[in-house]
């Protein structure tokens, strides 16, 4: 018998995309995600990152070539069917929170999904309270905080449960609370079998967290693979007008020193790890020294 | 949906006769070809007003934006035709159609004029007019501010879209209730973008010296005459024919059987 390889849950396969001012924001890209995958998608302004993620549930159609999630063409679908099972949350939330409360807001999310109304109430009492909003429930979703306003609009996306979760610059003007929240929920959808898909510009967010990237540069694919192995490449970083992350740099400076770390070790803990291993043994050998 | 049509709208610098007019020139023409719209409500005289505009569209070379402009504003059009058609007992549809050809026409202008008239010179053109630079600060602002709110605009309905927003419904009420998703966020955000535009400008001085002084000037100069002269001739000459109509040849006067 042969194997059987799952068709990937995302399939892009040779897709161009052409501005209507003749801007070509993406060339000849084709990859495949994976259910499960945490992706990261980088490169400077401009590289056609956004670009890409909207295609992906059918804002922007393809000039040329196709998408295919489920292994089924989208090409023919309309954006609110295939919206079920991709989520784009975008950048700014002010561009979709316009109800009067909360509540109504997440269930505007939830009507077009045929749930009948006992659900949607269960579903929304059940967002709020994932996403620690229950308090502000009757209040006007424009008297929330920066943050707060971030956490409702992903909300407002996460409770109509789709397949695929695709962030636009999630970390962006975000706390450091505000983003381990975030990393929380990440973990948690991950855990549930979704697929999470963000465009970011937070390098050091990627490396701690993201297994796979993907580097764009002038609407091209420079480089799709794993992140450490990525971002220890210092002529792709570059090529892609990124800089290298902290602790590579920081690990250079540690090798300068005379203090060797593995080429591909970049997370913090394993650093941690290696350097107090290294230090242990030194101080061991300071205490051996002075006796 | 997209909004491409709002790029009709757009400024984009070419060097042709029409860009190079005097933006008041092209504020005249704005202003003549909506007031001879507004003079007739039959078929053939509004269409020959539309094509007496071509001529001008084609020297600006325009004609691709303008299309855009006309096409974009179809779902009026047929708002126009249903209405007209349902609500006027008498050649409803032949009305319906002149109505179209009226709107033509202004959109027509207006969007000549934007896709002409530099932001910029506009201010300049209406402080010559002796209207405050604040005023006619703000009045070009709000034109520069144009694109922007159409790009924001269109990341309002992808937004919206991704939560299962769909943009066509069934039913007049359910259409109108379906545009609070898009309008709200936009006329909330653009209220704050004001506020943020009025506090860096204020932040960098605006308004505080009274004598200014400009380093481009702009000039009325020859072809703006004529090109003036002519807009004036046109309309007193349609004027007439307005006031003369009933001796005018039948076949002005034609309409659809419906």
């Amino acid at each position: 018998m042969t194997d059987i390889k799952p068709l990937p849950l995302i399939m892009v396969h040779n897709v161009d995309y052409v501005y209507s001012n003749g801007t070509e924001a993406l060339k000849q890209i084709s990859l495949n995600i994976n259910q499960g995958e945490f992706i990261a998608i980088m490169g400077q302004n401009g590289a056609g990152k956004t670009t890409l993620i909207r295609t992906f549930n059918g804002l922007i159609r393809p000039t040329k070539g196709s998408i295919f999630i489920e292994g089924e063409n989208i090409e023919s679908k309309s954006i609110a069917t295939i919206s079920k099972k991709v989520g784009i949350i975008f950048q700014n939330p002010m561009h979709q929170l316009f109800s009067n409360t909360l509540e109504d807001e997440i269930k505007f999310s939830l009507k077009n999904l045929n749930l009948n109304k006992e659900e949607i109430k269960l579903k929304v009492d059940q967002i709020l309270e994932e996403f620690n909003l229950e308090k502000y429930r009757k209040r006007s979703p424009l008297n929330l905080s920066g943050g707060e306003s971030k956490k409702l609009a992903v909300a407002s996306i996460i409770c109509r449960d789709p397949d695929i979760l695709v962030f636009d610059e999630p970390t962006l003007g975000q706390d450091a609370k505000e983003i381990d929240f975030f990393l929380g929920l990440i973990k948690n959808e991950l855990e549930r079998g979704k697929t999470v898909i963000m465009v970011t510009h937070n390098i050091e967010f990627t490396v701690e967290h993201v297994p796979r990237t993907i580097l764009m540069g002038g609407g091209h694919i420079i480089a799709d693979g794993p992140t450490q192995t990525i971002f220890t490449n210092e002529f792709l970083v570059s090529k892609s007008s990124l800089i290298m992350p902290q602790l590579y740099l920081f690990k250079q400076e540690l090798q300068k020193i005379g203090i060797d770390i593995p080429k591909e070790n970049l997370r913090e803990n394993e650093l941690i790890n290696i350097l107090e291993n290294y230090l242990g043994k030194n101080f061991i050998n300071l205490k051996e020294e002075k006796q | 949906m997209s909004l491409e049509f709002l790029s009709a709208f757009k400024f984009l610098k070419k060097e042709t006769f029409l860009h190079n007019l005097d933006p008041r020139a092209k504020l005249l023409l704005a202003i003549i070809y909506t007031i001879e719209a507004l003079l007739f409500q039959e078929i053939l005289p509004l269409l020959l007003i539309l094509i007496s505009l071509l001529p001008i569209i084609i020297i600006g070379k325009l004609f691709k934006q303008w299309l855009k402009s006309v096409k974009g504003m179809s779902f009026l059009y047929i708002f126009i035709i249903i209405l007209d058609t349902l609500f006027i007992s008498e050649k409803g549809f032949s009305f319906a159609i002149a109505m179209i050809l009226r709107i033509s026409i202004m959109i027509s202008a207006f969007s000549l004029f934007f896709l002409t008239v530099d932001p910029n010179d506009l201010a300049l053109s209406l402080i010559t007019m002796k209207i405050p630079y604040e005023y006619a600060f703000s009045f070009s602002l709000a034109f520069r501010f144009v694109p922007t709110v159409a790009i924001e605009t269109q990341n309002i309905i992808d937004a919206q879209q991704s939560r299962g927003y769909e943009m066509q419904k069934k039913g007049i009420i359910n259409q109108i209730k379906n545009l609070f998703p898009l309008l709200v966020p936009l006329i909330i955000s653009s209220i704050k973008r004001a506020f943020n535009v009025a506090e860096a400008l204020e932040s960098r001085s605006f308004g505080n010296k009274k004598g200014r002084t400009y380093y481009y000037t702009i000039k009325f100069s020859l072809k703006d005459w004529i090109f003036s002269l002519y807009l004036i001739l046109f309309l007193t000459f349609l004027i007439y024919v307005r006031i003369n109509f009933m001796s005018m040849p039948i076949w002005f006067r034609w309409s659809l059987p419906l």
